[in-house]
């Protein structure tokens, strides 16, 4: 019981003209971890908190479990949250941290004791139990404010980028960790960040926003996979997603022109691509440019002569900088641990096609593809 | 300045709050106006109706206060006072702040120790004995021996916010300074001081508030009337014409007269000089 | 040939090293720079110091006839003293209850505007206002505030129909204490209420948004979480309310001189009857009022400073 559904929400900050969240809906299912993805300032953290209760909402409605909550105190409704900074009582012990929210709704001692060592355990915190904030690692504190969520027992968890204050190491080991406690509790959890390999591995669902607006919600993999528009194509996938701009025609069979270079357009619909009026962002990730065909005789994939402007070792793999020939255009290729190409070299890449990506260029939106 | 915390406290009930604001408003800046009012108004008239608005206002009383009751000798003193206390304070006190923060030398620690000790002196420990030392000087009854005074008895808090002050200029910019072959004394008057100019605002303006007001020391080592300050001189016509209250109110505004003008422009500036020495 | 070594007093000669160390400056700089105020402040207040030590040894008489008395002076003060008794005990009423009283309602008064009482910037200026008034205006306001026949505060009691209670505030040795103490809050209230503003301001909303979540209405928030976290700022003006208030003359001086029957005498106002006002000329014994009373405020000082402060580092 903890489905959370946004309906238009929208939030304007008194003082600004501008909307930070605009008209955005969303269903998280019960049960579900959605993440919110987007960089800064995209409105991410003003949804969270007009979810929470404390920012006011502007316009549309959240719902949870089908009861509209807009007018509804944020203590009253069942929601727990982990703030970036931790948010940790910092005058009260890491005991009484835990137990002060469930002492304020009147649970009973007996009841409060069993709960919060129950949950200091599972967090391995009971070492800790006397101790103050400050006497805590950061890697310690975020347990706690954890731990602090978790022993309320809410409806729904929100999570405000909990791990940016973390070092590298630690935010590996702690974002699995709550990935495990997740899945063992198995409350509703909405957890914003801006780095996509948590919202990568941590999200059932993820929900990527830019500028107040939603760009697209699916599977972390669909996503990826599948990108709406430009900005969700570049946003996931490390080195971005290449984008090129090419020259639609459609007068014959449909193709592609980027420079001097023709490739097959047979992907999509013929009608669709008339719609984009012959001016298209080709787009490629780096991965699936090759040195070499991965499936010979497989006619999707196209060669295409290009120079090498850098070569980047990165150790498990080569980041190729390539400037396609006969245009200005520099894409990006990730190629095995050894290559034998130097900067200056011409060669020939090889594109699949098949797993190429074309949007309108005026629009920004993917062109879908003809379902195969 | 929306408090950030509107929400938070969104649910406290509006009425209560709202009269204890009025209620504390009138309190705290009812007197004032009060004496605006009575400034305007003969002794008669108030008398008759202490608390009414001015019929007809009086200006010419301000002229009287000023000329037949001496309120511009007592004027002039304050300002001679505290104008040059204020600059002498601002300057020296300026060098030693800029020395402690910036130089390493030994004695540094003591130094810095018996000044902030001033912080602590309560000012019974000195004017018995102040007393006793400007009479010997010679400058029992000068504004001079009074200025001296007001200098040495202020250093503590002046040396205190600026050396914090400029304890914060980062030491690049010294060292810079020092490579490009800069003396001590232009590095002070190049560096210091026009970065730390907000701090010295703020201890211009503490300085001359707190002076201003002063009482206590000038009612001590003051005593012929040529030579009083404003809080001495209302004291002196408070005694000897307590029933002039319309003259008195005069006076009154005329003493605070200054203060309310700067505070009316300058009001974040006194707020935060008055109370520079508490916050941390 | 390298130039004589006591030119580098004068910051002149050969560049050292240590030269270009913006960290050093030649002897002689450091003269230029610390002597005007070292000698000023010598001479006005490190040697009255230490000359009202001396004096509070001895006898002073006109003409500074010296009479060396040891602890005379003391003693006669502690133990056949009734007036310096009745003076402490005024002002340790005063203290007490001015402080709790002035720094509770400047944490009154921050919390109302940090509430969102409408126009806080305005009203913030306003209530200010009193700081900036010389002692000799608010007491002179006072007192005809105070005044039994045409002075607000009867005026008000009267026309609320509690006229019975008038009093002649100021001169009645019953009222006459709590009354200036009311003025002296009435002057102070909006110094800690800034303070208290400030602290307040820096308080992390986040914290205060976890403890909302944590069902805390706004009375919760102020017992469990600021006033806790408050703590340092509130042993501050506490302390330095406490020393202001020891210290206190010139509103007493103004009021009321310490009458009547010396009802409203305190130490300060007592030592400056004693040295300029009173039938003999003595300047030792007052001088030994006020180092017995610095002692005391130093004692009470580092007391309440190590019991209040709090043992941890609230670290935010």
């Amino acid at each position: 019981m903890g489905e959370v559904a946004l309906n238009r929400l929208s939030k304007r900050y008194p003082g600004s003209s501008d909307f930070a969240v605009k008209e955005v809906s969303l269903t998280v299912a019960d049960g579900e971890f959605m993440v919110l993805l987007g960089p800064s300032g995209c409105g991410k953290s003003s949804v969270l908190r007009m979810i929470a209760g404390l920012e006011p909402i502007t316009g549309g409605t959240i719902a949870i479990d089908g009861k509209v909550i807009n007018g509804v105190a944020a203590r009253d409704r069942d929601i727990a949250m982990v703030f970036q900074s931790y948010a940790l009582y910092p005058h009260m012990d890491v005991f009484d941290n835990l137990a002060f929210g469930l002492r304020r709704r009147d649970v009973p001692r007996p009841e409060i004791e069993r709960r919060v060592r129950n949950v200091a355990a599972k967090l391995g915190l009971t070492p800790f139990l006397k101790r103050k904030p400050h006497a805590l690692s950061g890697g310690q504190r975020q347990r706690v404010a954890l731990g602090r969520a978790i022993v309320r027992d809410p409806k729904v968890f929100l999570f405000d980028e909990p791990l940016s204050n973390l070092d590298a190491g630690l935010r590996v080991t702690t974002r699995n960790e709550l990935i495990r406690q997740q899945h063992e509790i198995g409350t509703t959890t909405i957890y914003v960040t801006h780095d996509q390999v948590e919202a990568m591995t941590m999200g059932d669902r993820i929900c990527i926003m830019d500028k107040g607006e939603v760009m697209q919600i699916g599977p972390p993999l669909s996503v990826y996979r599948d990108p709406a528009n430009t900005f969700v194509a570049r946003f996931l996938g490390s080195p971005p997603m290449n984008l090129v701009p090419a020259v639609v025609e459609t007068n014959a069979a449909p193709r592609l022109r980027i420079g001097g270079i023709v490739l097959p357009a047979a992907n999509w619909p013929a009608d669709r691509l008339h719609a984009c009026g012959g001016k298209g962002l080709f787009g490629i990730r780096p991965e699936d440019i090759y040195e070499a065909s991965p499936r010979p005789g497989d006619d999707r994939v196209r060669p295409v002569p290009a120079t090498v402007i850098a070569v980047e070792p990165l150790g498990a793999e080569t980041l190729l900088l390539l400037s396609i020939e006969g245009t200005a255009e520099e894409v990006t290729a990730r190629s095995g641990r050894e290559t034998r190409l130097r900067p200056g070299e011409r060669t020939t890449v090889m594109l699949d096609t098949a797993a190429a990506h074309l949007f309108d260029a005026a629009t920004t939106r993917a062109i879908e593809r003809t379902t195969p | 300045m929306e408090a950030p915390s509107h929400l938070w406290f969104g649910y406290v009930r509006r009425s209560p709050l709202i009269l204890f604001v009025l209620v504390y408003t009138i309190i705290s800046g009812g007197p004032f106006l009060w004496v605006v009012s009575m400034s305007l108004r003969t002794t008669p008239e108030i008398f008759a109706s202490p608390y009414t608005l001015p019929t007809r206002l009086h200006w010419e009383k301000f002229a009287e206060a000023w000329t037949r009751s001496n309120y511009s000798t007592y004027f002039w003193n304050s300002t001679i006072v505290v104008v040059t206390a204020v600059v002498l304070l601002t300057v020296i006190g300026a060098m030693v702040a800029h020395c402690l923060a910036r130089y390493r030398f030994r004695g540094s620690r003591l130094v810095r120790f018996v000044i902030l000790t001033g912080l602590i002196l309560p000012p019974q420990l000195l004017i018995l004995s102040l007393f006793q030392i400007l009479l010997e000087f010679d400058l029992y009854n000068t504004l001079t021996g009074l200025i001296l005074v007001y200098v040495s008895g202020h250093l503590a808090v002046t040396v205190y916010i600026l050396e914090g002050f400029f304890a914060q200029i980062p030491q690049d910019l010294f060292d810079a300074a020092r490579m490009d072959g800069y003396s001590d004394f232009e590095i002070f008057r190049k560096i210091t001081l026009p970065i730390g100019t907000p701090a010295l605002f703020t201890t211009v303006t503490l300085n001359f508030i707190i002076l201003w007001n002063e009482f206590l020391y000038a009612v001590v080592l003051l005593t012929e009337d040529d030579k009083r300050t404003l809080p001495l001189g209302i004291m002196h016509f408070m005694g000897s014409h307590q029933l002039d209250v319309g003259m008195l109110a005069t006076g009154l505004m005329i003493a605070i007269a200054p203060i309310i003008f700067l505070y009316a422009l300058f009001s974040e500036t006194m707020i935060k000089g008055m109370t520079a020495g508490a916050v941390r | 040939m390298t130039p004589p070594g006591w030119l580098s007093w004068f910051g002149l000669g050969a560049r050292q090293k240590a030269d270009v160390d913006a960290r050093r400056a030649a002897p002689l700089t450091l003269a230029m720079f610390l002597a005007p105020a070292l000698l000023l402040y010598a001479t006005f207040t490190v040697y009255p110091v230490l000359r009202t030590f001396w004096n509070s040894l001895h006898t002073i008489r006109p003409q500074n006839i010296q009479e060396f008395v040891g602890l005379a002076n003391f003693t006669a003060l502690l133990f056949t003293d009734p007036v310096f008794w009745k003076a402490v005990a005024n002002t340790a009423i005063f203290t007490v209850v001015a402080t709790i009283a002035d720094v509770l309602g400047g944490l009154l008064l921050a919390l109302c505007l940090f509430m969102g009482a409408p126009m806080a910037k305005l009203l913030r200026v306003v209530w200010f206002t009193p700081v900036l008034m010389s002692y000799v205006v608010v007491g002179v306001i006072w007192v005809w505030i105070y005044d039994f026949d045409w002075g607000l505060a009867n005026l008000v009691l009267r026309s609320i129909g509690l006229g019975a209670l008038q009093q002649s505030w100021l001169g009645d040795p019953h009222t006459a204490l709590w009354s200036v103490m009311v003025t002296h809050i009435w002057k102070w209230l909006g110094f800690n209420m800034i303070i208290f503003l400030a602290a307040l301001y820096a308080l992390p909303s986040e914290v205060l948004g976890a403890a909302e979540l944590d069902n805390c209405g706004w009375f919760a928030k102020l017992i469990y979480i600021i006033i806790p976290m408050l703590r340092p700022t509130i042993v501050n003006l506490l302390v330095l309310s406490f020393v202001g208030k020891m210290m206190v003359f010139d509103l007493v001086w103004i009021m009321t001189a310490g009458g009547p029957l010396w009802s409203t005498e305190t130490v300060s106002t007592y030592v400056y009857k004693r040295a300029f006002d009173w039938n003999t000329f003595d300047l030792g014994y007052p001088s030994a009022i006020a180092v017995l009373w610095f002692g005391i405020i130093l004692i009470f000082v580092f007391a309440m400073t190590h019991l209040l402060r709090s043992r941890d580092r609230l670290e935010f």
